[in-house]
């Protein structure tokens, strides 16, 4: 079944628009937008406004394949990733138009720019693209196809308590795969949704939860760190019923002081392990076990498999949720090969009783602010801004990104700029270390590990 | 004694934007740069740079420039 059937089956769904307070019920979104029937590309930019869930909700009902992306990517690589895609349809109300696309008013209160000489060649199969890097811009996009969204949709609703009498703010973004599976899933089994761009650190959130009676809140680890520093947890929350938590390791202190202040007034808090690849999840921490297992990314979920690969110890992962395959290009987009088996990059053990612990990193990117950053492409990024300076970037402990070049005339300070405008992320994120040289491996590239290494020491020698 | 002068330049420092950019009537999300992760930034930097604690219910109502003064006022910080 499709997920639109799906949340189409639900009778308690509605969704309210928190600006107006105006609510609506599914009959009344559908088919409110002119699209094309065929299966073309569309490139959303999309918030969390009731106008742009209307736009998804009335894409899932359609045969367009769809790409979720932020609406405060940079400019430069909106145009870039449209260069490269071709799209037909575009949906940013950002921009004020887009050369080569004419503006469509596709209801009374939604336009898009559509360009009918673009036409691709799309796998049928192929419903959704998301990005892994929301920040770098780069058109490397993760296929999935609407079986993916539907088996993760209904494996998260297996372990969640998601029911009709919920109240589910979307206060992470849907362009984000955990954003986008708090949506599935409350619109296939929750009853209220209520679609704003607020976040935890605005008073109107805790306004809108005071008024509408919040039963869940989601969040990456920075989330939490923000709610712990705006002292979530000296306040009561009736209709709070149970939080849930993923996007990276939240710090283990966070983990206790949610966990028990959540467990002493019969609260649940679930913390969850995915990847984009995965759809969004592989594993989820029983909520009774969370404080007996410290560390923990829990058990898989229902029709999941891990494994641990012998030789390397990387977690490996079989299921219905796996995606086809990353696009670079429009050709791209002609194939959905499910994977067999997916390859998570992260070092893993279990335990005795089955729970799985992260334990390192085999790929090289870092999470800032829950964002996913490759820091091969911040590498490329840094080349290009300089004319072509030599960097070696290394993610230190998901808290910053440290940069590392052999430019005695480069200054920090603009090394940091340059990255916050470039990737939208706070210049806190980044620290910057000019080195003789690089350490490098036999055959030439830098020897990230050994550099590492060379910090570390270095850190404890001046400690 | 603070003048609104040290004020904008925490802000234009903690947000990160050029001090030109820090005028009367910026607020939360009126530009990109004032987001979630620059506004705890912010808050840290204000406690540091004036040496007082913001209450929690503070950290939501700053949410202006104007706000982050009203709310410096009643820590009876005076900007000249």
């Amino acid at each position: 079944m499709k997920l639109y059937e799906l949340i189409a089956r639900n009778p308690h769904l509605q969704y309210i628009d928190a600006a107006s307070g105006n609510s609506c019920r599914l009959p009344d979104l559908r088919s409110s937008l002119d699209l094309t029937d065929q299966q073309q590309l569309a490139l959303l930019y999309l918030d969390n406004s009731i106008a742009a869930i209307e736009l998804l909700l009335n894409c899932l009902d359609s045969r367009l394949t769809i790409a979720l992306l932020s609406p405060k990517l940079h400019t430069a690589y909106k145009q870039q990733l449209e260069a490269a895609y071709a799209p037909y349809y575009i949906y940013d109300p950002t921009r004020e138009q887009i050369q080569e696309y004419t503006p469509y008013k596709a209801s009374a209160t939604i336009s898009l720019f559509r360009n009918q000489e673009n036409r691709a060649n799309i796998h049928p199969d192929l419903k959704l693209l998301l990005s892994t890097s929301g920040t770098t811009g780069s058109p490397k996009f993760v296929k999935l196809s609407e079986a993916n969204l539907v088996q993760n949709a209904l494996s998260i609703i297996d372990y969640l308590p998601i029911n009709s009498q919920d109240v589910t703010p979307l206060n992470l973004p849907v362009f984000y795969s955990y954003g986008l599976s708090v949506f599935t899933t409350n619109s296939i089994a929750g009853g209220t949704i209520v679609c704003a761009n607020r976040d935890v650190v605005q008073k109107e959130f805790w306004e809108d939860s005071q008024r509408y009676g919040y039963t869940s809140i989601a969040g990456v680890p920075y989330v939490y760190e923000m709610l712990h520093r705006i002292g979530f947890c000296r306040k009561e929350y009736p209709a709070l019923r149970y939080m849930t938590q993923a996007g990276g390791k939240l710090n283990p202190a966070l983990v206790n002081i949610f966990g028990e202040y959540l467990a002493a007034r019969s609260k649940q808090f679930f913390v969850m392990y995915g990847q984009t690849e995965a759809t969004a999840r592989m594993s989820w921490m029983p909520p009774q076990a969370l404080l007996q297992k410290p560390g923990s990314i829990g058990l898989p979920v229902r029709n999941g498999q891990f494994c641990i690969a012998p030789d390397t110890q990387e977690l490996l992962y079989t299921g219905p949720n796996v995606f086809g395959g990353y696009a670079h290009t429009a050709a791209d987009l002609a194939t959905f090969e499910p994977l067999p088996v997916l390859h998570t990059g992260d070092v893993a053990k279990q335990d005795d009783d089955g729970y799985y612990y992260i334990t390192g990193r085999m790929k090289r990117f870092v999470k800032l602010f829950g964002a996913r950053v490759n820091l091969d492409e911040v590498e490329t990024i840094l080349k290009q801004e300089t004319n072509g300076g030599t960097f070696a970037c290394i993610g230190r402990e998901d808290q910053h990104l440290l940069v590392l070049h052999e430019h005695a005339d480069l200054e920090d300070k603009a090394i940091r700029q340059l990255l916050s405008e470039k990737l939208h992320l706070h210049p806190s994120a980044f620290k910057v270390q000019q080195v003789d040289r690089f350490v490098l491996t036999p055959n030439g590239k830098p020897d990230y590990a050994a550099m590492q290494q060379k910090l570390h020491e270095k850190a404890i020698a001046t400690a | 004694m603070y003048t609104t002068q040290q004020l904008h330049d925490i802000f234009a420092n903690a947000l990160s934007i050029p001090p030109d950019q820090v005028t009367a009537d910026l607020s939360y999300q009126s530009i990109p740069e004032w987001d979630s992760v620059s506004h705890i930034y912010l808050i840290t930097e204000l406690e540091a740079a004036f040496n007082i604690t913001i209450d929690t219910d503070d950290i939501l109502e700053m949410s202006s420039l104007e706000k982050v003064k009203d709310t410096l006022r009643k820590h009876n910080i005076e900007l000249v």
